[in-house]
């Protein structure tokens, strides 16, 4: 059975009532789960202590960090990425990073001790943190630090993050290692945030070929992004053969997400994560530690993650939304939620520009494989 | 943004008693493709690697050897820039003149190098590519005050700009391109619609893919 970590600490990450990265998306989230008759007993991890943020953070960061937490006044707050619009200041805020940090970490441990294979974090998956800054909604980088942990014990470790945005964090502080590839899918940087991902990052010295980015246009929607990933993905793991598979699941490349263009419904995650355990089984032994991420919109988020949960826990998918949990969080999931599980197919009505899209991704994808394949052999 | 600002400093030269065996290891020890030769401190030309490789092959008239004077296969009297040239200036003479580098004189005495490279890193920093950043087109009317209106409107929300680049367009408007430091252009691109600007990316969030909202 595989392991659930969370703890009602995560809810104390909070940029406040205007900020889409709201806590409540993850209340919803459990509470669904448990409607839909599963009852959710998740491991309480540790907070992350201030040294094993140190293992991948500069301290000047963390010391501003913890400066603006007790209320000091910095001037210089922005050039770490603090006191921004993306990231205001909280009371509170490094103790409540330091919890979603711990989490994650805790789901590295279990999968390097061997008692467990398969580990969900219900929370983290704050991606676009750098070593010496703050960004995008993310103060640390949980999955950096994971992932410092498996390499301290010799692992070679694969990174896949299915975020809309590009998980730059995670690929540059990893950029120049030889034991960690990097895999990022996401809608291209040329107008989303972060502004990267671009296909020519592919790593530095010895890591050459080991960071991977596949860029979507905007619109993209399941099917093609299924074909970009079964054409990039089994290939890259296959090559780099990896202890563990690290996993950024994001929510927010579905349809209906504030923030970003691209078109996946639910049903395409439920495809891709079948996949990634497919793909763990083949290469890493099985061993998966799949963290949360960004994802705006409530209804979604819930919907998207609780299949997650059940693709994961290989409990049959129900097919009909509690009406116990439609009730209790009308106020958040709005008019759009619908009366399933899944979304409703076709999703949405149909695109124009497909055809150019299609055409585009898979020029990109082609150009990607050509650059890789000079350094894969 | 002014010549000074973006100049590769200190400068490794070659003087005029350099050979060309010794310039070419230079260049290759240090990774670089231009070396300036200088008299008494005084520039007197450029050497690049294309001039060695040149100048020491049978193609050229009478080929040189590593033991001869950089000397003989320098470019003499190069073109230069002063610090305080703005960098767009420095970029027209280089494409002008197809040179892949400009020494940067002070009162007669170098004090720096310009090259493409160079070039290529100031239009990253002008453009705000080289930070985390979201893109955000708008069409603003050609007339004062529009742009400030912008920036005020970004700047009450505490949207950082990392740049912003301005180009007219054939129906008289100014295209305005920005590298704003937040995550959340989406709403903040409704809000610009409906304070009346006329933004062209992102797209509203009732556009494609929410069928929720009006079409
Ligand atoms: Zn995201």
């Amino acid at each position: 059975m595989p392991t659930l970590i969370h703890r009602a600490e995560y809810g104390q990450y909070d940029f406040g009532p205007e900020h889409p990265f709201a806590p409540g998306r993850l209340a919803v989230l459990l509470d669904l789960i448990r409607c839909l008759g599963h009852s959710v007993a998740p491991v309480a991890a540790p907070a992350a202590t201030r040294e094993e943020i140190l293992s991948v953070h500069d301290e000047a960061l963390v010391a501003m960090v913890e400066a603006l937490d007790h209320g000091d006044t910095r001037p210089e707050a922005e050039r770490y990425g603090l006191d921004t619009a993306d990231n205001p200041v909280f009371p509170g805020m490094d103790l409540a990073a330091r919890w979603l940090v711990g989490g994650t970490l805790h789901g590295a441990r279990l999968l390097l001790a061997g008692t467990e294979t398969r580990v969900l974090q219900l929370g983290g998956g704050l991606h676009h943190a750098q070593k010496d800054r703050a960004a995008g909604f993310c103060l640390y980088n949980d999955l950096a630090v994971a992932i410092q942990a498996f390499l301290d014990q010799g692992w070679r470790v694969a990174y896949l993050d299915i975020d809309l945005h590009h998980g730059d964090g995670v690929q540059n502080l990893f950029y120049g290692h030889d034991r960690v590839l990097t895999i990022s899918l996401h809608e291209t940087g040329h107008y989303l945030y972060p502004g990267t991902g671009h296909i020519q990052e592919l790593g530095a010295g010895p890591a050459r070929g080991l960071s991977v980015n596949v860029p979507f246009e905007p619109f993209t929607e399941g099917e093609g992004y299924l074909e970009a990933f079964e054409e990039v993905v089994p290939r890259a793991l296959e090559q780099f053969a990896p202890h563990v598979l690290v996993i950024q699941a994001g929510a927010d490349a579905h349809f209906a997400d504030p923030l970003g263009d691209l078109g996946l419904t639910t049903q395409t995650f439920q495809t891709l994560y079948r996949r990634i355990l497919e793909l763990a089984a083949e290469h890493a032994k099985g061993r998966t530690l799949f963290t949360l991420g960004g994802g705006y919109e409530p209804q979604v988020v819930a919907r998207v993650w609780a299949i997650l949960y059940f693709t994961l826990m290989e409990l049959p998918l129900p097919t009909d939304l509690p009406e116990e949990w439609l009730g209790r969080w009308q106020h958040l999931l709005g008019p759009e939620v619908g009366r399933t599980l899944h979304d409703q197919v076709p999703a949405f009505p149909e695109i124009p520009g497909r055809g150019e899209r299609t055409r585009r991704n898979r020029d990109v994808v082609a150009r990607l494989l050509d650059s890789l394949l000079r350094y894969w052999l | 943004m002014l010549v000074k600002e973006i100049m590769r400093k200190p400068v490794t030269v070659a003087s005029v008693g350099t050979t060309l065996g010794e310039a070419d290891q230079l260049l290759h020890s240090r990774g670089f493709r231009h070396l300036p030769v200088v008299d008494q401190g005084k520039l007197v030309g450029i050497l690049t690697d294309r001039d060695i490789r040149f100048a020491t092959s049978s193609l050229f008239h009478t080929p040189l050897h590593e033991g001869d004077l950089v000397t003989l296969a320098m470019s003499a009297h190069p073109l230069t820039a002063d610090p305080l040239d703005p960098v767009e200036d420095a970029a027209r003479i280089m494409r002008e003149n197809k040179i892949g580098c400009l020494p940067v004189l002070d009162g007669g005495e170098l004090v720096g190098i310009l090259t493409g490279m160079d070039l290529l890193d100031a239009l990253m920093t002008l453009t705000g590519v080289n930070q985390p950043s979201s893109r955000l087109e708008v069409t603003l009317r050609d007339q004062p005050g529009e742009l400030a209106r912008l920036t005020a409107f970004l700047g009450a929300r505490h949207i950082n700009i990392h740049s912003i680049l301005t180009y007219p367009t054939p129906d008289s408007t100014v295209r305005t391109v920005l590298r704003v430091g937040s995550n959340q252009i989406r709403h903040l691109a409704d809000d610009l619609r409906a304070a009346e600007f006329t933004v062209l990316w992102p797209l509203p969030m009732s556009s494609h893919l929410n069928p929720a909202g009006p079409r």
